[in-house]
């Protein structure tokens, strides 16, 4: 839809940019991964996020043209483009998560808004108001268990789901990009709440922190 | 040391393996795999507790979690005390310390047995709301003594070491209960695939099968389930959960389990591979379907004396014979009114003790248990019963007669037979906790004698918990339900060959409850229904006679089944004994409500991590670490910790909150001053009707609102009252972004959705959050525009960027999105970036901004700073009652907008347009030293006799160093006719303050500040 004032908040790289997780690794600091770990987690900060709202059959074709990959088609779906890079995740069922390499999502923006045209639809950046953790090792199902009131077990959860659900006492976006990884999307001001309960959480698996 | 009770062989405890533990300070041994009841009861200890209302020595009744009377206080160390805690239970180790927790000043010997033999003529029934009412100046007195002596264990005095924690659990099969049918059920549901969790409360899996007499195969039961646990374990499709108490079946099947992860081991938990690991854990389980195998709980015969220790259920002296090598007693006497409770008296002459005699309410027992008995010598006396325990501290004799249960009469002469153990058995119970917790009445079943469950949707209920008790069938039925448990949940049912057990024919049991003595009830001794609770038969029927005719009013007069027993052992009996008085049947009485929790849960498994630094979410803004680093104090604002005031050193000392704010407030009105606003609410709004919704939702109107321009809303309730504001501004014809209160964002958005979906659809808009994308940072006062000029492109002449425009542009580098709004009346910049970028824009400022004085500041000083203007706060000054018109808002309610927003038609109702509402005005103390108090109430006339007619009350108020006065912001009925009239304020102290209603603008009220 057109006439919407489409802004790149993004700054140079020359700019320091600093994590939701800055003060966290500050004050809590990251414990290192160890061969005793049986979880690691590890942030990818300063990714690209876009929410993009509207009809699933016209953000489809949009996504397919620009990204070479299909809009999920069902809900709680995740897809991932070749390269693992790019992700589109059903978060609802006129809205979807995508996040690209961070410094993309301003041109994708641009790029889908023309293709979509009169469409109606809405794409909002909130790349700074979250970040992405990966988990991986064999504790993180029961981690999770922990964590989420959401069922994590593989076979109500397998590869190329995602979904939005409590944790602790905030939510979180929680999605399993393939077999050994499981990835949350946390919102910004809640990051250092969700980092200190899985440190605690973890603490008997000897979580280790690779720091972003 | 010797355990005079503890047999040479037999029982699943470990004989080489010898633990040392305490009882009310007594050193005492047991063996691994000994409850503290088992050992106790091997030791000779016949005394474990006094009773909680007369006071009488009681000794160990139970083997499992019905047990009334051994509810004993453990810890050794002040840290380690729990309360509650169920000795037949509690697995002993090493070191155990435990305590009764009745009895003052000792269980043997107590002031409060007198107390008790005179003053249980003063605790009848109700004997709360009855004897110890008058005077009620006593009553204070009454109850320390009352609490005191009625023990109930206590809290530790000092913090816990522990830690718990919460497990979320999904399966297809929840089996609770590992016993024959609870074992079957999980193996059938397990073979089929389903996802299976199998809990149990004991210290091992088995339940009945643990002493049970039967062969199973040809060989004992114990090795049956050992294959059976030992392929459960092998499948990686089942969770067993051994020392786990279903305590709460919520709805859903949401089921909560209390697991005991080290409470066997020692009193804190102990390292695990150098971690701490959970004391214990509640696990959060949805379960497709909930199989309920939990078994029964066998009832005891209601008769005179049948709390002396050495009463025991039958079922338990065999579970201590067979299960832990423990014989209670010397010479038994067995009473009973079924066949499976000769097993007790079976047990005890193979363990080498003297059976005296067993004395069977029916009048021609026939089973194969009773030939058994019969033909080993055992003395059999039928259509009789035991009518009363005789002894103090412990049995000495049991009393017998021949009764007629139809007349509820003894029937015959007494025989007195000498023994020190009276094993009682008057039937089984279906426990059926679990399926009451749901709200599902059980039914009464004429055929077992007892209450079976009746189930939701989802549950079924296998074995003794539904009547069926044969062990063959017992294992077939578990067996059918767990597969078609596994078969509703979408898998095909697997075989599961049962073992080959010789089923024992068993002859009907007759109904017995309470038995009759040679007195009336409410003259013979007191026959006991409920253990725990000190209620009797007579109290019961007292109670019936009192008028107490719905079985809960007679639970709640006699207390029946409270508390932490909910009724395990008594409240058939208890059901039983009103129904007789009533002249009604047990169906027709019902029975009352079991609630959770079965069993006590400790609060530690409760809260498991929500506690400390993690019991709420705290959330930080991305300029966070400053404000700690700066020495800000915080403020909750929501979850949000937001800086408060930032007290400086002055002269070595720390400013106080007052001297922070009032320079802080000089620094925004002279010079510049940065607030970090990133908590606003901030809601990106899209599409063609952006416009329109707007115009919908907010009380005024957004129709000319041009691009580059920003605008304060107001939103209503569809009450009409005041429900949040905050600035909104276009961002292109079809884009807007609105910002909200800071505690208010999640509900309006909630709100817009709310709106959109239900009531106008068929606008094209869409509402994103992105309060956490954007960090704001305020700068506010004279200098702002010099300090923001050093840093952007943006032309920040005061003609091309007016008061509420917005521009784009780079500040320090970073775009960013600069809005002309101004909250403290001056001129005033907030500065919107990414967050990523906020500390490197935040420290930017910082360091052009010296040479502008450029302060931060906090929460308090914008709170001053916007009342001396007048600006509310919605949900300080206003409270969910007041309209845009009380607070003299009207410029902002667009009344000839052509839609009817919401709260439009609220505002015409006969209240909202009435005279004399409550309406916000200023006040000025006559003293300009006087802070008022906020929430202080207003009059009119001081002198007015009591009660004084209020008519408002101050909403908020502060010092104000612009004014040097205190000052403030009111509600007053009828205010805004009032200026310049003179109210009172009458504090607590007795001081009356006296301020002038003034308008709520006290500073600039031309605008002109925030304007240049």
């Amino acid at each position: 839809m057109s006439n919407v004032n489409i802004y790149d908040s993004r700054a140079d790289a020359a700019i320091p940019a600093e994590s939701p997780l800055a003060f966290s690794y500050h004050r809590s600091g990251a414990p290192a991964a160890g061969a005793a770990s049986r979880v690691v987690l590890r942030e990818r900060p300063f990714l690209g996020h876009l929410i993009l709202r509207g009809g699933a059959i016209v953000l489809d074709e949009a996504v397919r043209d620009e990204l070479g990959m299909n809009l999920p088609g069902r809900p709680q779906g995740l897809v991932l483009d070749a390269s693992g890079e790019r992700s589109i995740q059903w978060l609802s069922p006129d809205e979807w998560l995508l996040i690209v390499p961070g410094g993309e999502e301003f041109a994708l923006e641009g790029r889908l808004r023309e293709r979509l045209g009169d469409a109606s639809f809405a794409i909002v950046n909130v790349s700074g108001g979250q970040t992405l953790l990966e988990l991986e090792g064999d504790a993180v199902p029961e981690l999770l268990m922990k964590s989420v009131i959401y069922d994590a077990h593989p076979q109500h959860f397998p590869v190329g789901k995602g979904v939005t659900t409590v944790f602790a006492k905030t939510t979180t976006i929680l999605r399993r990009p393939d077999e050994s990884r499981w990835e949350l999307v946390i919102r910004r001001s809640f990051a250092d709440y969700c980092y200190r309960w899985l440190l605690d959480a973890g603490e008997e698996y000897a979580i280790g922190v690779v720091a972003a | 040391m010797s355990q005079p009770n503890r047999l040479v062989r037999g029982g699943r405890i470990d004989r080489t393996r010898t633990l040392s533990f305490t009882f009310n300070g007594q050193a005492y041994q047991g063996h691994a795999g000994d409850t503290l009841a088992s050992a106790l009861l091997a030791n000779g200890v016949d005394i474990v507790n006094r009773s909680f209302k007369y006071s009488r020595p009681r000794g160990i009744v139970a083997a499992g979690a019905e047990e009334p009377n051994a509810v004993v206080q453990l810890g050794a160390s002040e840290a380690g005390q729990v309360p509650n805690v169920r000795a037949t239970q509690q697995a002993l180790f090493d070191g155990l310390s435990a305590r009764s927790t009745n009895g003052w000043p000792n269980v043997q010997r107590d002031l409060m047995g007198l107390v008790g033999k005179l003053g249980g003529q003063f605790m009848p029934p109700g004997f709360y709301y009855k004897t110890f009412m008058a005077p009620a100046s006593l009553w204070m007195t009454y109850e320390k003594y009352i609490r005191k002596s009625a023990g109930l264990g206590r809290s530790p005095a000092e913090a816990d070491p522990d830690i718990y924690d919460h497990l979320h659990r999904h399966c297809d099969v929840l089996v609770i209960g590992a016993g024959p049918a609870g074992l079957t059920a999980a193996l059938a549901a397990a073979r089929s695939g389903a996802r299976v969790i199998l809990c149990d409360e004991q210290e091992e899996l088995g339940g009945s099968l643990l002493d049970s007499r039967e062969l199973l195969d040809d060989e004992s039961a114990s090795e049956w389930l050992a294959t059976v646990v030992a392929e459960l374990s092998g499948r990686h499709n089942v969770t067993l959960l051994p020392r786990t108490t279903a305590n709460g079946y919520h709805d859903h099947n949401f089921v909560t389990l209390h697991e005991r992860r080290t409470e066997h081991l020692a009193e804190t938990a102990p390292l695990a591979n150098g971690h701490r690991q959970v004391r214990s854990r509640l696990h959060r389980v949805r379960a497709g379907r909930v199989i309920l195998a939990t078994g029964t709980h066998e009832r005891p015969l209601v008769y005179a004396g049948n709390d002396v220790p050495g009463n025991l259920l039958a079922g338990a002296v065999s579970t201590y014979i067979r299960r832990y090598g423990v014989v209670p007693g010397q010479k038994l006497v067995l009473s009973t009114s079924n066949d499976h409770a000769y097993r007790a008296a079976l047990d005890w002459q193979e363990a080498g003790r003297e059976v005296v005699a067993i004395v069977d309410a029916r009048e021609a027992p026939d089973g194969e248990l009773v030939d058994q008995a019969r033909s080993r010598g055992i003395r059999v006396v039928t259509g009789s019963a035991v009518i009363e325990a005789k002894g103090e501290k412990r049995v000495t004799a049991a009393r017998i007669a021949r009764v007629d249960l139809d007349r509820f009469a003894v029937a015959g002469a007494v025989e007195e037979l000498h023994c020190d153990t009276i094993a009682s058995s008057g039937g089984y119970s279906p426990v059926i906790h679990l399926a009451s917790h749901t709200g599902a009445r059980p039914t009464w079943n004429d055929e077992i004698l007892g209450f079976e469950p009746s189930l939701v949707k989802g549950v079924s209920a296998t074995g003794g918990a539904r009547g069926t008790y044969a062990l063959p069938q017992v294992l077939a039925d578990g067996a059918e339900t767990g597969s078609q448990a596994a078969v509703a949940c979408g898998y095909t049912a697997a075989s599961v060959e049962l073992p080959r057990v010789d089923a024992i024919r068993e002859g009907q049991a007759c109904a017995l409850y309470q038995v009759p003595h040679e007195k009336p009830t409410l003259r013979a001794p007191k026959q006991f229904v409920d253990l725990q609770n000190d209620v009797t038969a007579a109290g019961i029927e007292l109670a019936t006679r009192e008028g107490f005719e719905s079985i809960e009013h007679v639970k709640r007069y006699t207390a029946m089944g409270f508390g932490t027993d909910q009724g395990k052992l008594g409240n058939i009996n208890g059901m039983a004994i009103a129904a007789r008085c009533l002249g009604r049947t047990i169906p027709e009485v019902g029975t009352t409500v079991f609630r959770p929790n079965y069993t006590p849960v400790t609060f530690g498994a409760i809260v498991g991590r929500h506690c400390g630094e993690l019991f709420d979410p705290e959330r930080y803004t991305a300029l966070h670490q400053w404000h700690v680093e700066h020495g800000a104090e915080f403020e909750d604002v929501g979850q949000w910790k937001r800086p408060w005031y930032y007290p400086q050193r002055v002269a070595g000392k720390l400013e106080t909150m007052h001297e922070a704010v009032a320079r802080e407030c000089r620094a925004v009105r002279e010079a510049v001053g940065i607030l970090d606003a990133s908590t606003l609410g901030k809601i990106d709004i899209q599409g063609p009707d952006a416009r329109e919704f707007l115009g919908r939702i907010y009380t005024n109107k957004w129709e000319k609102l041009a691009v580059g321009k920003c605008r304060y809303g107001l939103m209503c309730k569809d009450d009409g009252m005041v429900t949040d504001d905050g600035v909104t501004s276009c961002l292109a014809d079809n884009h807007f972004v609105m910002t909200t209160t800071t505690g208010g964002a999640a509900a309006i958005l909630e709100w817009l959705e709310l709106w959109h979906q239900t009531e106008w659809p068929e606008l094209d808009v869409t509402f994103t959050s992105v309060t956490d994308h954007w960090a704001t940072m305020t700068i506010t006062g004279p200098e702002s525009r010099k300090l923001l000029a050093e840093l952007t492109d943006i032309d920040l002449d005061r003609d091309s960027f007016k008061f509420m425009d917005w521009r784009e542009g780079k500040v320090a580098g970073v775009p960013a999105r600069v809005f002309r709004i101004s909250f403290t009346g001056e001129l005033t910049f907030e500065i919107n970036v990414q967050a990523h970028y906020a500390m490197h824009v935040w420290k930017a400022l910082f360091e052009h901004g010296e040479k502008y004085g450029l302060t931060p500041y906090g929460t308090e000083t914008m709170h001053v700073l916007r009342a001396e203007k007048g600006f509310i706060i919605v949900g300080q000054d206003t409270d969910g009652s007041v309209t845009p018109e009380d607070l003299g808002m009207q410029w902002c309610v667009g009344y000839d907008k052509p839609f009817s927003w919401i709260g439009k038609r609220a505002l015409t109702r006969s209240d909202t347009a009435r005279e004399n509402r409550k309406q916000l005005v200023g006040l000025k103390p006559k003293d300009k030293a006087v802070v008022l108090e906020e929430g202080a109430q207003i009059v009119l006339d001081p002198k007015h006799p009591v009660p004084v007619p209020m008519v408002g009350h101050v909403t908020s108020s502060y010092y104000s160093p612009t004014l040097d006065s205190g000052f403030a912001l009111a509600v007053v009925k009828g205010g805004h006719q009032k200026l310049g009239e003179t109210v009172y304020l009458p504090m607590a102290d007795g001081q009356v303050h006296e301020a002038e209603i003034v308008s709520p603008i006290f500073v600039d009220p031309k605008g002109e500040r925030q304007h240049v």
